[in-house]
């Protein structure tokens, strides 16, 4: 079987999705895979390759096209294509929830709202360029603080029963913040919940200029945690898709653009000069 | 002689200073100490640390002026006030000459108006983010694995500055680490940095008027390399005092010393309290 790869380089962990290169486009995931990122982003996509062809029982030399996306897209050598993180986030969103036309994509260290059309193509984008406020590093910061695994903060915040509001939106200038409610003695399910409140209410935001409608999809590794889509929920004033992997969206993502791309590279090169 | 002190609660490190008016105004003793979660017990600990240090009793202090984040903290302050005002103030102690004030510290930066009398004619501080403080170049350090002190004298030695194009701490980490990953060198990542922080310390000090004597105070003015990089984009040479780590706490106790005379409360007051709340 030939595989297409599709590995999301993001700042905190590296994410590999592998599909099948024949049969229909819409192939269905063959394996996943993930590894710290670190600095050495050709080291973290090899690792990170590797697990997702552990997991699918397949080995190396069946990869015949690799597309990169995310932060550190374009570090990694031995890749055939790199695809931004808001196009393959789409793509992925899409081919999960194909009426969703609203794609918010909450990662480690950027937060990005999308709009797309029916065929999953991005119309409009808003991402947080010149600072980690609203991300992912929010959370990690203060779990570490409150030396808390990041794994428990979902479901801690989800037993809040009066949350703290935080009101900085620095995720450096919040943990003073968040000392200060700690020495006041709120519980840490509170703070929590508050952090999670305060993410919500800078997405929601987002959203609301990208131009958000109908049903939007929670994707990035933020979307793990389910006191940040219970806050999400509850500032929308509705459901939102979570999807099972929703940290792998957007290696999906770009696992089937890369099948699409190569697709097309193979029937050009099919193609018959013209005599 | 008269004795007042002027306490500093800042974010990170808590500043107390002994002032004494004796036909002028000395300062006596200086004390730091970290803040930790404990904001009212850093204020005693670095208040009765400053008597111990010149072994005046604490009862002997007749008035004690609070300043810093966690001001309203201090159990035996008899006034608060701003650190904006302190600053202004201890820096036109230090530098009569002094019209205006950069400061930076350990969770904000400030730039300030200073007239004559060394009060606040105009100011403008960061509030929505950590960069251009001392929290921003603590977590530099960090990622880098060195010391705080260490980054200033390090970033002395680079030729090529690295460009550092955001100034959010987050984002910088991963700058950081993306630089050294290249085999840029320390001291060029971390003259980058610093130059990052001076621009953006500048555009926020042009909010003010900047005129001339420029003074710098807080913490981050021990940071060699934070001063050489503001001096270069300022294109100036700024007044740099050892005390500038203490000025909010100086300013406060100079306000103290005054307001002793214009109150009577000091015979009210019950310095006791200072030493023996808290056990």
């Amino acid at each position: 079987m030939r595989l297409v790869a599709g590995i999301d380089c993001g700042s905190g962990f590296t994410k590999a999705v592998l599909v099948a290169q024949n049969g229909s486009p819409n192939s269905s995931i063959l394996g996943k895979g993930r590894a710290r990122s670190g600095i050495n982003m050709d080291a973290a996509a090899l690792a990170a390759l590797q697990d997702a062809l552990r997991d699918a029982g397949l080995s190396r030399d069946q990869v015949h096209y690799v597309a990169t996306t995310g932060f550190g897209r374009y570090g990694v050598g031995f890749r055939d294509i790199q695809i931004t993180e808001i196009t393959s986030g789409a793509r992925g969103a899409h081919y999960l929830f194909p009426s969703s036309r609203c794609v918010l994509d909450v990662g480690g260290q950027s937060t990005r709202a999308i709009t797309m059309g029916e065929s999953g193509k991005v119309r409009t984008f808003k991402t947080n360029d010149k600072c980690a406020a609203g991300s992912g590093m929010f959370i990690v910061r203060a779990a570490k603080y409150l030396e808390i695994p990041l794994d428990d903060v979902g479901g801690l915040s989800l037993h809040a029963t009066n949350p703290q509001p935080i009101s900085s939106v620095c995720a450096v200038l919040a943990e003073s913040e968040i000392i200060n409610h700690v020495s006041a003695g709120v519980s840490v399910e509170n703070i929590l919940r508050g952090i999670h409140d305060s993410l919500a209410e800078r997405a929601v935001g987002m959203l609301k200029r990208v131009g958000m409608q109908g049903e939007v999809t929670l994707i990035g590794g933020v979307a793990l945690q389910a006191g940040m889509v219970k806050a999400l929920q509850e500032k929308l004033g509705a459901r939102v898709n979570v999807p099972p992997d929703c940290d792998y969206v957007c290696a999906l993502g770009a696992a089937l653009l890369g099948h699409k791309r190569l697709a097309m590279k193979e029937s050009l090169a099919a193609m018959q000069p013209v005599s | 002689m008269r004795i007042a002190a002027g306490v500093d609660v800042g974010s990170t490190q808590t500043k107390a200073v002994l002032m004494a008016e004796n036909g002028g105004k000395t300062i006596l003793a200086r004390a730091l100490v970290d803040t930790g979660a404990n904001v009212r017990k850093a204020a005693e600990n670095a208040f009765l640390t400053a008597c111990r240090d010149t072994g005046i009793p604490a009862t002997d202090v007749g008035f004690v002026v609070g300043t810093g984040y966690g001001r309203y903290n201090i159990s035996f302050g008899n006034a608060q006030l701003t650190e904006i005002s302190c600053h202004a103030r201890g820096a036109h102690f230090v530098c009569p000459t002094t019209r205006t004030v950069i400061d930076m510290g350990g969770q904000d930066a400030k730039a300030i108006s200073v007239g004559s009398d060394g009060q606040v004619l105009d100011f403008v501080m960061n509030d929505k983010c950590a960069a251009g403080t001392g929290r921003f170049l603590a977590n530099a350090a960090d990622v880098m694995g060195i010391g705080l002190d260490e980054i200033g004298p390090l970033s002395q030695r680079s030729t090529r500055p690295v460009r550092i194009a955001t100034v959010c701490t987050v984002f910088v980490e991963s700058d950081i680490l993306s630089y050294l990953a290249q085999g840029k060198k320390g001291e060029d990542i971390m003259a980058g940095v610093h130059l990052a922080i001076a621009k953006r310390t500048l555009s926020l000090a042009r909010r003010v008027s900047i005129e001339p004597a420029i003074t710098m105070t807080g913490g981050v003015a021990r940071n060699i390399g934070m001063v050489r990089a503001l001096e270069e984009v300022l294109g100036t040479k700024m007044q740099i005092n050892p005390d500038a780590h203490f000025m909010g706490a100086i300013g406060a106790a100079v306000f103290a010393l005054e307001k002793m005379d214009q109150s009577f409360e000091s015979s009210t007051w019950r310095p006791e309290h200072a030493a023996g709340s808290g056990h």
